[in-house]
């Protein structure tokens, strides 16, 4: 049941994406985990053609700094839709500039998370947030 | 007379005596008629003439009246003359006033002209800067990352294959990236202190100071540090920018204790040249004064990493600053005897403290 719970992640870097995907993993977070590349992607797999057929993520993490579609964008088009105005985005990125934090927010991001670079801190965090998204979060019945 | 010479025959024919006898009866007849028409015309004249005598007087008068005119108008003149010349001497000055006024003017416009273009030059140089930034921000941490954890994963994965100068040497890697990452973070936060927008508000520094000195005691509850904050100083500037002047100091007086058994860190006010200073004072390791000017210079570090860690960036992020707040800083210290960090801001009139280009927060 858990498991068919699934995580968007939203990162153009693939270094990042593997070290998520693994501090997932080390933190016993086995769900599976679909990698856009750019913002494009993600909104292709969220609305493009014969999204209705996909599993809806449970949880958004997004980088900000994204080829093609930036993050913000993303995440604004994420709110404008009805099908994913309550969807979690959690902000996953390298910038503590205070600009980007604020703009997240405004445009209804959940959480901001900066990404550390110390691995230990970085992995604690991340399954921080697996947890927290997938197990504790309680979100309303999807619809049919 | 003509008619008594004898006849000439080209002569009309004589005119007879009864003819001529006729014509002078009638000649008083005529002269009658001719003396009452000169009558007339004497009188008419006469009337004329009265009539001139009148409008003469009246003349005269209009004249009399003229010349009355005429001479007040001399004495009005000689006054017109003098307000005439003080009135040129007026336009000439306020010519020559309006030349220098038009200088001025131009003068001014060029040097708001300059200044627009110093203050479009540095707009596009701190929008540079912020992008710089910001690409340092993202792109430039991403590797390091990378680095540790990789370095990480080898270390966790194939620990077995690892022998311990290999696992020693991921290890370093591991320390490099994170200080590297440290430098960045370190970089940034300088770079923020000269972009950011000011907001100018009455700052209560001694409530700053004694948070900062908590989570100082926090972080290591085992030390004996003693910290003496003076009650109820403040100062005008930006919150967070004062507030980290005092992070800086009090950090830096933290770190420098450290090896001594005991500390005792102070943050207090004082009076310098007339001008009041705000100081951080510590019992720690103190400095040569040889290298005072060092000390809040980008990068510069008068102990080694080995002794204390740092990046060399935290004094020069206060010098900045304070720079900002129109105010300078310095330094007294001894080796082993402590050192004192003392900022003085400038006195900003109240009107200046117009909160400019304010922005909206949520």
């Amino acid at each position: 049941m858990l498991n068919s719970r699934i995580i968007l992640l939203v990162e153009d870097n693939s270094d990042d994406a593997t070290l998520t995907m693994r501090a997932l993993k080390k933190n016993n977070v086995a769900n599976e985990v679909i990698v856009a590349e750019d913002g494009a992607q993600a909104l292709e797999y969220l609305f493009g053609a014969g999204a209705a057929g996909r599993v809806a993520p449970e949880v958004v993490l997004l980088d900000l700094k994204l080829p093609k579609v930036d993050g913000l964008e993303v995440l604004r088009q994420i709110r404008a839709d009805e099908r994913t105005k309550c969807l979690p985005v959690v902000i996953l990125t390298s910038s503590s500039e205070e600009r980007d934090m604020v703009e997240g927010y405004r445009l209804g991001a959940n959480s901001y998370v900066r990404k550390p670079v110390e691995f230990v801190e970085f992995s604690h965090a991340v399954g921080q947030l697996g947890l927290y998204w997938l197990l504790l979060n309680q979100v309303p019945p999807k619809r049919a | 007379m003509s008619f008594h010479r004898s006849p000439d025959p080209a002569a009309p024919p004589a005119i007879s005596v009864e003819d001529y006898a006729k014509a002078t009866r009638n000649i008083p007849e005529d002269f009658a008629g001719e003396k009452a028409e000169l009558e007339a015309t004497q009188r008419a004249v006469v009337n004329i003439l009265e009539d001139f005598t009148a409008e003469k007087a009246h003349l005269e008068e209009a004249q009399r009246a003229a010349l009355n005119i005429l001479e007040d108008f001399t004495a009005d003149r000689a006054w017109f003359e003098d307000a005439q010349r003080a009135m040129l001497n007026i336009l000439d000055d306020f010519g020559q006033e309006r030349v220098r006024v038009e200088a001025a003017n131009r003068d001014l416009s060029e040097a708001f002209e300059s200044l627009r273009q110093a203050k479009e030059a540095v707009e596009a140089a701190n929008r540079e800067l912020d992008a710089f930034a910001y690409s340092v921000a993202h792109d430039l941490r991403a590797p390091l990352r990378a680095m540790d954890g990789f370095s990480m994963a080898l270390l966790e994965d194939c620990r077995e294959k690892l022998d311990g100068d290999a696992s020693e040497y991921l290890m370093r890697i591991r320390a490099a990236s994170q200080r590297m990452a440290q430098l960045i973070d370190d970089l940034l936060q300088l770079s923020r202190v000269t972009r950011g927008e000011m907001r100018r508000s009455t700052v209560d520094l001694s409530g700053a100071a004694r948070a900062i000195a908590q989570e100082l005691r926090e972080s290591q509850p085992t030390r004996r540090a003693e910290f003496i904050i003076e009650d109820d100083l403040v100062a005008e500037g930006d919150v967070s920018l004062l507030q980290q002047v005092l992070r800086n100091l009090l950090e830096n007086a933290w770190k420098f204790t450290a090896k001594h058994p005991a500390a005792r860190i102070e943050f207090g006010a004082t009076e310098r040249d007339g001008v009041r200073a705000f100081f951080v004072r510590d019992d720690g390791a103190g400095f040569d004064m040889a290298y005072a000017d060092k000390l809040f210079g980008v990068f510069q570090r008068l102990h080694s990493a080995g002794d204390f860690q740092g990046t060399g960036i935290g004094l020069a992020t206060v010098q900045r600053i304070v720079h900002r707040h129109g105010g300078r800083v310095w330094a007294e210290g001894a080796p082993e005897r402590g050192a004192t960090f003392y900022f003085a801001l400038a006195q900003a009139p109240r009107a200046r403290v117009v909160q400019q280009g304010r922005e909206d927060r949520c």
